[in-house]
């Protein structure tokens, strides 16, 4: 892939192209080229490769010059990108500055992007729970966006694929609203998380479940993982930098070598999709104009079939600006909705609290998980004055600490033996549904262009009613629920933060059964161009509370899949 | 040592395809940071025997054998804002008179208790002081802070004394405190 060669269209023609080589996209590609199908991946990046292009991986904490943390000049370059909770100075690397690739804010938006190959499946936070029928009929049963053109026993063979694959570990739960999956042994709740689970037993039956969250590492069936180079999660928590391990789940890592590995795959990185290219006469999309990042040159790839798999709101720009006589307002959208409907999850509000039970216990070693709340609010019927509901995080930990209030000898000796223990610390965090409108949009903006001649992003996004609604019943709730289970000290917050920055940006080019309310069908084609698919955050109807990253990667799996049979190809 | 037994099972489990990191302690940036604060070779003594008199040697290094003050003005230079960094030169620079008003000489020519006394009455000054004084409290606030940071994220400490590694081991949730051997480190 060194040295690309683009004399010839016929040298430049693939079956497939693949926009984008992270998450989703690489899923795409792995299906397709597993399957003979010739595959270009575009990422609009530079390469990174598993073990070569981890840089800080081995790092020990005196290695970096500032112990981990961001300069000064960096933060004030970097106000949105800095807010981010994993870019620090061992994985800032890995993370889109502002000022290299700015956008519009028609409102506080805190876009976090990750341009290289594997985007940020190098970064995510690995979490990976199921959605279920809970989920696929909330629009329906609950009024707003529209249907999902799908149901859970559409996807769920593509679940188990796709957890098999990239390896899941977690515990069978046996919960209707977060389907068990094919997972690995599940890491360890701790002494107080595993009380705090009997209290909710206790106080709420079986209408409250906190359990161990389900996470992208392996634990288990090594032989297999081995084809894939990859070895046991080590629990290092160091995955922000790459792991050299393999231990999570990374298209560096697994999808994008083993697409490699076929002979199939033809990688093209630092290349800027400006637009899909829409012929008229034939009736179908015939290939993608690139930019090269560096020369800035413009160049052609043809293809058979497109995925769109940019991430959910670059993939809306690619759409928006993919113009053509019979899509003048951008590729697909008959329905003059592309770029609307964008929704995200609310991760305003957080807990904190003490527990002054088990004060003889701690814990030790590394654990790349902590618990999890599956949604229990409105889950069987509405009952609040609010739509739908919020997942959560939880975890309690025990820290020992040195009292740093002297000086001299004895304060050496109190760094080098920490004798305190303060209580056990306990804490959640809000991931909540946002409901789909069309009033949060994103556009392309009219007069400011990128360095490669793109029109920058302009987004429009806000919160609403529902959630400022939901941010207090999540307070009051987790409240409750400490206070039941004896926790002390207890603080709420609401850090107000902008959308963004919970980095799990949905819709703009929804599913949904009728072209004239969404653009997208069931098997992710667009209504009015078949032959491009998008199986990105983009596709997203509602966004339920589940981390959505496994549903892309499912999603992106079943419409490779949906592709081959389509065309006739390969050995589906 | 820890670290090279951490990176050679990495090399066994990934058949070696492993980047064995360089530890470079930036020069320059030492150097930088050293013009850009205007610290002359006088300052550097002085606060290397503040942030000594914070963490001393004895039976283990100390902060000054580990270059913490080279840390501190690094950390200073690039993670401060302006205002800070202002507060911490003129502290600096103010520190001797500070120490003769204290004890009545310059802070080198004291024994090593009557340093402490220094610092330790640099530290207590309260909110109500004038702004000379506050200044003293907030250079020692910000030594001690990174010398602290410095000492403890130091190469030594985290390889001879306090060895880190990379890979934790297995999370073990309902650990007895009382099980864990508690290390008597520097007597």
């Amino acid at each position: 892939m060194a040295n690309f060669n683009i004399d010839a269209t016929q040298q430049r023609t693939f079956q497939a192209i693949v926009i984008g080589s992270g998450m989703s996209g690489s899923w795409a590609a792995k299906e397709l080229c597993e399957h003979g199908v010739k595959t270009l991946v575009i990422e609009r990046g530079r390469d990174v490769k598993h073990l070569r292009d981890y840089p800080t991986t081995n790092m020990l904490p005196y290695e970096f010059e500032h112990r981990g943390q961001l300069t000064k000049q960096i933060e004030e370059e970097n106000p949105v990108v800095s807010k981010c909770y994993a870019f620090r100075e061992d994985a800032m690397h890995f993370f889109v500055k502002d000022k290299e690739h700015p956008y519009v804010q028609e409102k506080p938006f805190d876009w976090i992007r990750g341009y290289q190959v594997g985007g940020k499946s190098l970064l995510w936070a690995r979490q990976v729970q199921r959605w279920s029928d809970f989920d696929f009929e909330g629009p329906a049963r609950d009024g707003f966006a529209v249907d999902w053109p799908i149901r859970y026993k559409d996807i769920a063979p593509w679940y188990s694929h796709v957890e098999k694959f990239a390896g899941v570990s977690g515990n069978k739960d046996g919960l209707a609203n977060l389907p068990d999956g094919e997972f690995l042994p599940g890491f360890e709740l701790n002494i107080v998380e595993k009380y705090f689970q009997e209290q909710l037993k206790k106080y709420y039956g079986d209408s409250r479940h906190m359990i161990l969250a389900r996470c992208a590492h392996i634990t288990g069936n090594l032989e297999y993982y081995k084809q894939q180079g990859r070895v046991q999660c080590q629990s290092r928590n160091l995955c922000q930098r790459g792991c050299p391990f393999g231990g999570y789940f990374s298209a560096n890592a697994s999808t994008l070598p083993w697409a490699e590995k076929t002979g199939n795959m033809t990688l093209r990185t630092d290349a800027v999709v400006h637009s899909i290219i829409y012929d008229e006469a034939k009736g179908k999309a015939i290939g993608v104009r690139i930019v090269d990042a560096n020369t800035k040159q413009t160049e052609e790839y043809f293809a058979d079939v497109i995925f769109v798999n940019a991430a959910a709101l670059n993939t809306n720009l690619i759409l928006l600006n993919s113009t053509s006589n019979r899509f003048p307002n951008g590729l697909g959208n008959d329905s003059e909705l592309l770029g609307k409907y964008v929704a995200f999850h609310n991760y305003r509000a957080g807990i904190s609290a003490e527990y002054e039970g088990y004060s003889e216990y701690t814990t030790t070693g590394g654990r790349p998980t902590s618990g999890y709340f599956p949604r229990f609010r409105n889950l069987h019927k509405q009952e609040t004055d609010f739509l739908r509901g919020y997942a959560a995080g939880f975890s309690a930990g025990r820290y020992n600490y040195a009292d740093q209030s002297g000086i001299g000898l004895s304060l050496k000796e109190e760094l080098l033996n920490p004798s305190r223990y303060g209580n056990w610390s306990v804490g959640s965090h809000m991931m909540g549904e946002t409901i789909p409108k069309e009033t949060n949009y994103v556009t392309l903006s009219k007069d400011e262009k990128d360095a490669w001649g793109i029109p920058l992003l302009s987004v429009n996004v806000d919160y609403d009613n529902n959630d400022e609604k939901m941010v207090k019943d999540y307070q009051e709730q987790m409240t409750e629920m400490f206070e039941k289970a004896g926790f002390t000290n207890i603080r709420v917050r609401d850090d107000k933060r902008a959308p963004g920055l919970d980095i799990h940006e949905m819709g703009g080019v929804r599913m949904g059964k009728d072209p004239k309310t969404s653009l997208l069908n069931k098997d992710h084609q667009l209504h009015a161009c078949a032959n491009v698919y998008v199986t990105d955050g983009a596709c997203m109807t509602s966004t339920s509370t589940q981390n959505p990253s496994l549903t892309y990667m499912a999603f992106a799996a079943r419409a490779a899949h949906h592709a081959m049979k389509n065309q006739k190809w390969g050995k589906v | 040592m820890q670290r090279r037994e951490a990176l050679k099972s990495l090399a066994i489990l990934t058949g070696g395809a492993v980047l064995i990191p360089s530890c470079n302690f930036e020069k320059e940036d030492i150097l930088k940071a050293y013009s850009n604060l205007q610290i002359t070779p006088t300052l550097q003594t002085l606060l290397g025997q503040i942030a000594d008199t914070i963490i001393p040697p004895a039976q283990l290094k100390g902060a000054s054998d580990l270059a913490v003050q080279d840390f501190i003005l690094v950390m200073v230079n690039d993670c401060l804002d302006k205002d800070q960094q202002t507060q911490f030169v003129k502290g600096l620079q103010d520190f001797n008179a500070f120490s003769k008003k204290i004890s009545g000489s310059a802070f080198s020519k004291l024994q090593s208790t009557e340093k402490e006394k220094v610092v330790t009455q640099g530290l207590s000054i309260g909110a109500g002081a004038d702004e000379n004084q506050k200044t003293i409290h907030e250079f020692l606030s910000i030594t001690k802070r990174f010398t602290i940071q410095g000492f403890m994220m130091s190469e030594y400490i985290m390889t001879e004394v306090k060895p880190y590694s990379l890979i934790p081991g297995k999370y073990n949730g309902e650990v007895l405190i009382s099980s864990i051997s508690n290390l008597k480190i520097n007597g």
